[in-house]
């Protein structure tokens, strides 16, 4: 059965310099896969060039379907989230309006509904702020705001960057573990990018470690984390 | 006392006038980062196209709706053919094609309409009426009352809709909008043809004062970047309430000081430009900017 | 001496040539045509100032044509009220509006570029208005007749041994225009290639990173705003001498338009832009009227709408597609097609020869 995510041979830079050297990576239906390195091995840009962010030669498919020629809303709209560095919450508008861009695509209102009131479960705060201005959020909050907005748009397949940068270890926990419920319940793929990857190896099945742009390592996240030699040269703990 | 009411009230009619241009005018800035020199050429070509409408028949009351959709879909159509293609350019290219585009928009109007001015027509009468003790004239109250329906209408679509959501979001975040699944490209096209139907009404609310030519709304389009730019150019709240500020203020300089007759009034909308920039450049809604470097 | 003559670049021969044609045309055209290029030339040093602003200096004005009445007025008062001879009228224009706009240059500071363009914009409009106030001092609607320049006898004495024909006034306008062209246009190429255009260039490209080089920003913009204004006040003098009277009706907003249009198209950041730009921004609306229905190989429709549709069609038009295809200008077009020329031409030879294309900007 195809891969629901699948990249090979995935080339992608800015202008002249490449990033990313002929990279193949691939995420199953309903699966967690964490992309693991060091700053600037690549790994934002490899959620990049999925959503069309940035020019890439190669092949990328996603359900089947060949991203290459298509806009980054259009292969959104086909199914999937992504939840950028810095998180892209749109500061000139409120909680509220921020999370209906996340629904505003969906049709089935009851099912809307009920996700709402999931995401206000997950993250009381929202709804508290919600009348509010994004920009007056914590930078948790925002996290909790982009997470709760992904969620809302019903993907197939999420990518989040780094989304424990910047954030205090007790709310990172709380994060990682929503993200774990919403791959459980909702049977939502995730491609997670992390720095952190204690945390990243504990929460996925499969991990790629990106070194200048080309994969170092690839294999089940819990040889990764067993292995101590691995750990400490890739990963560095 | 009277009087002074009188003018007021004046006042706040061609504030409305104003008012709609500086609105069209704001949505543009907010969706691009540019002032578009052609909105004021363009509001006269959609007046030119009610205009015609009328003549041939048609109630003034549908001509409005119609024009205004005329309107819509030719802001979308300029911006798709003219607009686009120079997206991503400097400011100072954007400038320089709107000035094309006035100096194309006012030169058709002339081509097809030619350069005399004629009347148009208004379904208020100049007659007054006496509200509070002040006699104020119909046509006033009528330019108040549209403008109002109008600027009221832009306001809910924009904050009430879920397309004026997307609008808005396009607008300001254009790259994590995508990220949403918003057509920002099309979003685009959409403001510019929210704009051109805002502008449209502009003119013809301004059309029965002024008389009907292509260099009509030459003068309002300098009232109406006054409006702007006093509310705060990314503001469209701001652009309501400058208007009727400016529309107010020329009319009292107008009336009150003597050294301010008809022409000079146009001067009163210079200053207040040039006070605002001095004083309070982001104007009176307007947020201060950080300066990307 | 003759060495560099003979390793001149070849621009260097075309500015000689061009030199030769101007000075050589009067002779073989008629008094009335000759007045014409007057009129090019007044709207190319203007066009020069403006592109020192916008080009060189990155700040954008719409009201270059309030300059030039303020360099024209002057002029006019001058002649007119004190008795001067106009020959002297024009520096003096030219510096009283230079200081003018040098002035303005200090608020300008304070705006960002579309702001400028607008409130510049906003003057420009306005110029008319605040004309006609003064009426005393400026003639009000009426303006300021001007007595016809008679050209001075070592002139006529020179012309009449070229040509056998007397001197007329308007192609001893033409010279003194010439004369002023040649000189600002010199100063202009010296300004470009010092330490002030380097400024100028490094504030436009980033201020922020010229600022950290420590450049004096303030002081390098307002003087840009100073020198085209300079240039903008001469022309207006000189175009009030060539024409023959000033008034508040000769001074519309269309022309700080014309202006920019004419800067842009011939080419920002160039010297020979704003030449090209002023020959086109006079000769486009007369010749889309006349010149064009007399071409038989453009098809009857086209220029029958051409014809009707007027200047401002096709000028707006002309002026969209070149931002679009072509933003350099007409500079910017034949300098792409002559390195695309040079590098067919030249083939592997380049290599050996290493020479990098010349930089248009530095012509």
């Amino acid at each position: 059965m195809a891969a629901l995510l699948e990249l090979t041979g995935v080339s992608a830079g800015y202008g002249p310099t490449a990033v990313l050297h002929g990279i193949s990576l691939s995420v199953e239906e309903g699966e967690i896969v964490s992309v693991l390195g060091a700053n600037g091995a690549g790994k934002t840009t490899t959620l990049r060039a999925i959503t069309g962010g940035v020019r890439w030669s190669g092949n990328i498919r996603f359900a089947g379907r060949s991203l290459g020629s298509m806009h980054t809303e259009d292969i959104v709209r086909s199914g999937i989230a992504h939840v950028p560095e810095g998180r892209g919450i749109l500061t000139e508008l409120t909680v509220e309006e921020n999370l209906k861009l996340g629904s505003h695509l969906r049709r089935d209102g009851a099912a809307v509904r009920k996700d709402y009131d999931r995401i206000f479960e997950y993250f009381p705060v929202l709804r508290e702020r919600r009348r509010l201005s994004a920009s007056t959020l914590s930078g948790g909050e925002q996290q909790m705001l982009a997470l709760a907005r992904a969620l809302l748009m019903r993907p197939k397949l999420m990518l989040l960057d780094e989304p424990s940068l910047g954030l205090a270890p007790m709310i990172v926990r709380s994060i990682f573990e929503i993200i774990r419920t919403i791959n459980q319940v909702d049977r939502v793929a995730v491609l997670l990018v992390e720095q952190n990857a204690r945390l990243a190896l504990e929460m996925s099945s499969q991990a790629y470690v990106l070194e200048v742009g080309r994969i170092a390592m690839r294999g089940e996240s819990a040889e990764l984390q067993g292995n101590e030699s691995v750990r400490r040269s890739y990963l560095g703990y | 006392m009277q009087e002074f009411l009188q003018q007021v009230i004046s006042g706040i009619a061609t504030g409305g006038i104003f008012a709609s241009l500086a609105l069209a005018l704001v949505l543009i800035y907010n969706a691009m980062g540019l002032v578009n020199f052609a909105q004021g050429e363009m509001a006269m070509l959609a007046t030119f196209v009610a205009f015609t409408l009328i003549d041939h028949g048609m109630n003034y009351w549908i001509a409005l709706p119609v024009t205004l959709v005329i309107a819509f879909a030719g802001g979308i159509a300029i911006q798709r053919i003219v607009i686009r293609p120079v997206e991503h350019a400097p400011i100072l290219t954007l400038v320089i094609v709107t000035l094309g585009l006035a100096t194309l928009v006012n030169g058709l109007a002339g081509f097809i309409f030619g350069y005399v001015p004629r009347s148009f027509p208004s379904p208020f009468s100049v007659q007054t009426v006496n509200l509070l003790g002040a006699y104020v004239s119909y046509r006033d109250l009528g330019v108040i009352g549209v403008s109002a329906v109008v600027l009221l209408a832009i306001y809910l679509l924009l904050q009430r809709t879920t397309l004026g959501l997307t609008l808005r979001a396009a607008a300001h975040h254009p790259e994590a909008s995508r990220l949403l699944g918003v057509h920002v490209s099309w979003m685009l096209a959409l403001g510019w043809g929210l704009a051109s139907a805002a502008g449209a009404v502009s003119g013809i609310m301004a059309a029965p004062i002024l008389l009907l030519e292509p260099n009509m709304m030459q003068t309002i389009i300098i009232y109406a970047f006054a409006a702007a730019v006093l509310g705060g150019i990314e503001s469209p709240l701001g652009a309501v309430v400058g208007g009727v500020i400016v529309g107010v203020t020329v009319n009292l300089a107008g009336t009150y000081l003597p050294f301010v007759g008809g022409d000079l009034q146009l001067a009163v909308a210079l200053a207040i430009i040039v006070a605002v920039l001095v004083l309070k450049p982001n104007g009176l809604f307007g947020r201060p900017s950080v300066r990307r470097v | 001496m003759l060495q560099r003559i003979r390793y001149a670049p070849p621009r260097y021969w075309l500015v000689v040539v061009a030199i030769v044609l101007f000075i050589g045309l009067p002779t073989v055209i008629s008094s009335f045509q000759t007045s014409e290029w007057s009129q090019a030339i007044i709207l190319a040093i203007a066009i020069m100032g403006l592109n020192i602003l916008v080009g060189y200096s990155g700040q954008l004005s719409l009201g270059h044509g309030a300059f030039m009445a303020l360099g024209a007025y002057t002029s006019a008062i001058l002649v007119h009220r004190y008795k001067m001879d106009f020959l002297v009228t024009i520096p003096i224009a030219g510096l009283i509006t230079g200081i003018i706009g040098f002035l303005f240059g200090v608020p300008a500071l304070r705006l960002s570029p579309l702001y400028l363009a607008l409130a510049t914009f906003a003057l420009a409009v306005v110029t008319p208005s605040l004309i006609k106030r003064p009426a005393e001092l400026t003639g009000g609607v009426q303006g300021i007749s001007l007595p016809p320049a008679v050209p001075p006898q070592f002139a006529k004495d020179a012309f009449a041994a070229v040509t056998g024909a007397p001197m007329t006034s308007d192609q001893w306008i033409y010279y003194v225009t010439l004369a002023c062209a040649f000189i600002l246009f010199w100063l202009a190429w010296n300004l470009v290639r010092h330490r002030a255009g380097r400024a100028m260039r490094a504030i436009r490209d980033g201020e922020v990173a010229a600022a950290a080089s420590g450049v004096n920003i303030a002081g390098y913009k307002t003087l840009a705003f100073g020198i085209s204004a300079l240039y903008a006040g001469v022309a207006g003098s000189l175009f009030g001498l060539a024409v023959g009277f000033v008034s508040p009706d000769t001074f519309p907003v269309a022309l700080s338009i014309q202006l920019l249009v004419g800067a842009v198209i011939g080419g920002l950041a160039s010297i020979p832009g704003p030449l090209i730009g002023g020959i086109f921004a006079y000769f486009l609306p007369i010749e889309s009227n006349q010149w064009v229905p007399t071409q038989t190989w453009i098809p009857s429709q086209i220029a029958a709408t051409v014809e009707k549709a007027g200047p401002a069609v096709t000028y707006g038009v002309i002026l969209i597609l070149i931002m679009i295809f072509s933003p350099n200008g007409i500079v910017g077009l034949v300098a792409t097609a002559y390195t695309r020329l040079r590098r067919r031409l030249r083939g592997a030879g380049e290599r050996e020869s290493g020479q990098a294309p010349p930089d248009p900007q530095t012509v």
